[in-house]
């Protein structure tokens, strides 16, 4: 069973080969003239402004982390929604209770200004 | 796959309590308001409903739900009651302190509650998959609680438990995909049966590796040796209040679910985990009780002297037979009430911004302070199990289950250990009542009606527990009797 | 049978006591003293009736009274004295009224000392009268408690370091005696028998030999660290030369008896097969114990010191009456106990009483004080002379006696222990010349104030008791023989019936690990 793995092994083998040597190669052939431009962070091309280094304002993380909660929702309700029939009555009790549960949270978020840009 | 509508009545108390935490976060977002203990007596209300839910499920049969993941025993009434007095205490507790930290927020109720939540839930887990969600409901709340008071120490001791338990649970994660993988299924009756199947455990070592994981994971939630390096910081660095919590309803909590699923689903594996057991409860009170010798903070002492009682319960782990259940419920139930009380009286200690911790603060204090004296010198006499308090019965409970089993070596090592911790329990009585006091120790106490009330209750429970276990010993044996 | 909850009253009136007293306002002195010392002497009074509520003749167990307590593990309240505790009790409530009387003196925080001290009495008393193992544990580990604060808060200079060293001792040997508690209460269950902690079920309970070496170890190294036996006695001079004087009084006269009366009511009779192999090994520790208490109380500069030394040489003697296995051995070793308790406790009483007036327990610091308290030197004198043995006082008969059993059972160590007969009167008399003979060449000792009336009242009563005791012993030795008797029988027997005894698989099981457990 083992053996049925060879051909994978070699290729994994083959690619990492390929991946290594080309970078190992050019670093070994290709002409180096840094420049002040050509040792800035690589940002597609644009130019660097300012540091990467800042503060991000704190409503930030609050409306990020919001959204990953009501985002996560979706992905559970979808599921839910394919299989609503099989799931019955009990699944439609569960995912109202989810539901609420998330309502109170965005009910207190609200509340306490999460929301409000300012 | 078959969910019923009527499962949901067992989980009537939690979702009262999950209610309440809800109800005490919306609270807290349309009334604000500082000096007011709303956020206290309606969290109480919610737990003292769900006690009364819970309490009919003592003597009935034990029933399963949601397709066998959660099951209501006795044993699984116990831990919630346990739970309900850990969070009623530590509310109790934290009323002057926040008060006079002035840090009164609703959400300290709300986090607290929904921690709880993840702790009844591990008691009643009959599946791998529901523990680890109910641990990790459990453990994100005490992350955020840690530092709920957002000083330098809080924040660090918040940052390094959440590091840790974050690797800690994906040891057990770990684990549970290993066993996973070897039983093909997580539910403690599916892994049971799947057990019985084998001949001997070593035909799946891969299921024997995943033991061991979950193993380790649950030996870092009750800070076992040599998984509890991050206790004494992460205990000291919290609010008081919160090291009274951490200290006492996580590590009932997987005790709970420690003890049910290594006693229910591994006993095939139980001479590779009982040897194992065996050194780490050995370990694990050694290392805990010398290190509190050296202490000189009462805080970080009691957090050292939790890894010992940690040690002490292991015993019950390589026991691990329904008598030694019996004895870590009631040590449990005890330890929980001498350990927030003794955090309470800490809590009475400080002041704001200070907490006044080194054992010269505590100069004199015994005789300045009479009753609040007692009341700590009644915790450290239990913590060391002297009689007559509820301390000496549960290790006694535990003692004896050990020599029943014939682990007469543990047993003398453990008592050998609690020997060793009356030198440092007794240092702090030493301090209160044998030393003059040198500072205003003891002058000004922050107290309030509800503190008292905690401290009240714990001395009375010690000391009923101590001289009259009988009943609470009959419930326990009931509790633990299915295994 | 309203009688049989005399016992129960005498422990736990003190422990009520103490509670009302912590109602009281701790600046009214006089009342808390007056109230402590009446409840001490209604707890003396009530136990006054034992005298002829106790049957001399019946050997077994007598004013029972037995509730069941913690019923699934079969703990009960079970009480009861016979002839080997009965002295033990009266002398207990007797000591503790001397006590609180000569702690009139007590000016610091005397609310919480007279609270400790009646919890000190509750503690004792419960321990004697415990026919429960658990019960009498309780008793035992709790009555460490009001000691511990006794020392430690009332002490002299080192009463931190006595009152934890005190502390810790006792408690390392109590708690490996814990083990072998419930190592025997679940060989008790594996023969058999109910799950009881009854020690008169116990007694039946046949265990082979090899087994009774291991528990009686258990037992007998918790005892001997209370009576406390060379070489685990050095916890004893610290905590009598630190603790305040009542609490010395105490300590010697019924704490460490707690020891010998442990020896006599379970480590010897669960395990005779155990005594008889210890015996020799017992004796020479005892005769040990004699001999090294008494060279080492004569170098001594600290008169309380000294006596605290000569406790561990007396002490020696009880234990050697006890393991000479006769009646006459026995008795005197009981008999000792008691006498112990008051001379030594008269010794401890009158070094409080100069160590009141002059803050110094120095030898040195004094001479010549037969001239200044002409009183007090002649009562000292006759405490000296019982402790010493002089015929026709306490000390005499019980050392005499133990001296014949002791010979009895083994001549040589009557031989031995009777030199340190002669060396404590060396020590005594040698000390009693220095402190009172002489020229009285001090100044702060010319002036001494010679006994108050306070204090002939607690020193009356301990010198009735020498004279009493030392003339008609039989009204005392009558109330033992019988049971003493009995008990060297069921010694004896138990022994012969278990001597054939193997260690079978019940007991194989405890010294191996890898067991299986029970089904």
């Amino acid at each position: 069973m083992v053996e049925n793995f060879v051909p994978v092994l070699i290729l994994f083998l083959l690619a990492a080969a390929f991946g290594l040597g080309t970078v190992a190669i050019s670093s070994l052939l290709g002409p180096k003239r840094p420049t002040k431009v050509k040792q800035e962070t690589y940002e597609c091309g644009m130019v660097v402004d300012p540091p990467a280094y800042r503060p991000f304002h704190v409503k930030y993380y609050l409306i990020a982390m919001a959204f990953v909660v009501f985002d996560v929702e979706v992905v559970f309700l979808y599921p839910w929604a394919v299989k609503f029939k099989q799931l019955g009555l009990f699944g439609l009790v569960e995912m109202l209770v989810f539901i609420f549960i998330l309502l109170v949270g965005y009910a207190y978020i609200w509340k306490k200004g999460v929301l409000e840009w300012e | 796959m078959d969910f019923q509508i009527s499962d949901l009545s067992l989980l009537a108390p939690h979702m009262v309590v999950t209610g309440t935490a809800l109800l005490v976060l919306l609270v807290e977002a349309f009334r604000p308001g500082k000096g007011r203990s709303d956020a206290t007596y309606l969290s109480i209300l919610g737990l003292l409903v769900a006690a009364g839910l819970t309490l009919k499920q003592f003597g009935a049969p034990a029933s399963t739900g949601f397709a066998g993941m959660l099951i209501a025993d006795g044993y699984a009434a116990f831990f919630n009651m346990v739970a309900y007095v850990v969070g009623i205490l530590t509310l109790l507790v934290s009323d002057s302190y926040f008060r006079s930290e002035e840090y009164e927020h609703g959400e300290f109720h709300a986090l607290m509650l929904m921690s709880l939540v993840g702790m009844m839930l591990m008691s009643g887990s009959n599946h791998l998959m529901l523990m680890f969600l109910a641990l990790e409901t459990m453990s994100i709340s005490i992350y955020a609680m840690a530092g709920y008071m957002r000083t330098k120490e809080g924040t660090e001791s918040s940052f390094k438990y959440f590091l840790l338990g974050g690797a800690s649970s994906a040891f057990m994660l770990y684990g549970i995909a290993l066993l996973y993988a070897s039983c093909g299924t997580t539910s403690l009756t599916g892994m049971v049966e799947y057990f019985s199947t084998l001949p001997s455990l070593s035909d799946s070592p891969m299921a024997l590796a995943g033991i061991a994981l979950v193993a380790a994971g649950f030996c870092f939630k009750i800070a076992a040796f040599p998984f509890h390096v991050w206790t004494p910081d992460v205990y000291q660095g919290a609010p008081t209040s919160v090291t009274a919590f951490m200290a006492t309803g996580v590590k009932a909590a997987a005790f709970a679910a420690f003890f049910r699923i290594f006693v229910v689903a591994f006993p095939i594996a139980s001479g590779a985990w009982t040897s194992a057991f065996w050194v780490l409860a050995v370990a694990t009170m050694t290392m805990g009780n010398f290190a509190a010798l050296a202490q000189r903070d009462v805080k970080r002492m009691l957090a050292y002297s939790s890894i010992a009682h940690a040690g002490y319960l292991l015993i019950g782990m390589v026991t691990a037979t329904s008598e030694a259940g019996t004895g870590m419920l009631f040590y449990l139930i005890s330890y929980v009430f001498m350990n927030i009380g003794a955090f309470g009286i800490v809590i009475m200690l400080g002041k704001k911004g200070e907490d006044r911790t080194t054992l010269e603060d505590y100069a004199g204090v015994g005789f300045k302070k009479p009753l609040l004296g007692a009341a700590l010198t009644i915790f450290m006499f239990s913590m060391a199990g002297i009689p007559p308090t509820a301390g000496f019965i549960g290790k006694f409970l535990i003692f004896k289950a050990a020599v029943h089993e014939g682990y007469i070596w543990l047993a003398v090592l453990g008592v050998l250990n609690s020997a060793a911790s009356v030198y440092y329990y007794l240092r702090v009585l030493v301090y209160m009542y044998f030393r003059e006091s040198e500072s205003e120790s003891g002058d000004v106490i922050r107290t309030s009606p509800l503190s008292i009330l905690a401290a009240a209750i714990s001395v009375i429970a010690i000391l009923v527990l101590g001289i009259a276990p009988g009943y609470l010993v009959q419930i326990a044996e009931a509790a633990t009797a299915a295994f | 049978m309203s009688e049989s909850y005399i016992l129960s009253i005498l422990a736990f009136l003190p422990l009520a006591g103490a509670f009302l007293l912590l109602f009281m306002k701790s600046e009214n002195v006089g009342l808390i003293r007056f109230w402590t010392l009446g409840v001490a002497l209604a707890n003396f009074v009530v136990s006054l009736p034992l005298l002829w509520l106790f049957d001399a003749s019946n050997p077994g167990m007598q004013l029972q009274q037995k509730y069941a307590w913690i019923s699934s593990l079969g703990i009960s309240y079970h009480v009861g004295i016979d002839g080997i505790s009965f002295w033990l009790v009266l002398l207990t409530t007797f000591l503790s009224v001397i006590c609180i009387v000569s702690s009139w003196s007590v000016e610091n925080k005397v609310r919480e000392y007279m609270f400790f001290f009646l919890l000190l009495e509750t503690g004792m008393i419960g321990a004697l009268i415990s026919l429960d193992v658990f019960l009498f544990y309780i008793f035992w580990e709790a009555m460490l408690i009001p000691m511990y604060f006794l020392i430690g808060v009332w002490g002299g200079k080192e009463r931190i370091y006595a009152a934890v060293k005190f502390f810790i001792f006792t408690m390392v040997g109590s708690l490996l005696m814990l083990v072998a508690i419930m190592a025997l209460y679940y060989i008790n269950i594996n023969a058999g028998g109910d799950a009881t902690f009854s020690i008169l079920e116990w007694y039946k309970l046949p265990l082979a030999p090899s087994v009774q070496m291991i528990m009686f170890a258990a037992f007998a190294l918790a005892f001997a660290i209370k009576v406390p036996m060379w070489p685990v006695h050095t916890w004893l001079p610290d905590a009598h030369t630190q603790a305040p004087t009542a609490g010395s009084v105490i300590l010697a006269g019924v704490l460490l008896k707690m020891g010998t009366y442990g020896y006599l009511r379970f480590a010897m009779p669960l395990f005779p097969n155990a005594v008889e192999a210890a015996t020799p090994f017992m004796m020479t520790l005892a005769v040990i114990g004699i001999i090294y208490g008494a060279l080492v109380a004569m170098v001594q500069k600290d008169v309380k010191k000294l006596v605290a030394y000569s406790s561990v040489s007396h002490l020696g003697y009880v234990m050697l009456g006890i393991f000479a296995l006769n009646p006459q051995g026995v008795v005197g070793g009981i008999y000792q106990s008691l006498n112990h308790g008051i001379s030594t406790g008269a010794l401890f009483l009158l070094v409080g009483v100069i160590y009141e007036r002059r803050h110094t327990r120095m030898i040195e610091d004094f001479g010549g004080l037969s001239k200044s308290m002409p009183w007090y030197a002649t009562v000292f004198m006759v405490v000296t002379m019982s402790s010493i043995g002089l015929p026709g006082l306490n000390g005499f008969v019980g050392e005499f006696l133990i001296m014949l059993g002791a010979y009895l059972a083994s001549p040589v160590a009557a031989i031995f222990a009777a030199s340190g007969v002669i060396l404590a009167a060396g020590y005594m008399l040698w000390m009693y010349r220095r402190v009172f003979f002489g020229e009285c060449d001090k100044e702060e000792n010319q002036n001494l104030k010679d006994l108050t009336k306070l204090e002939w009242g607690y020193l009356l009563p301990m010198l009735v008791f020498v004279f009493w005791m030392g003339i008609y012993p039989g009204f005392f030795t009558a109330k033992m023989e019988p049971t003493v008797d009995a008990w060297l029988k069921q010694v004896d027997d138990k022994r012969i019936a278990c001597s054939e005894l193997v260690d079978e698989n019940p007991i194989a099981m405890f010294f191996t690990e890898d067991v299986s457990p029970s089904e």
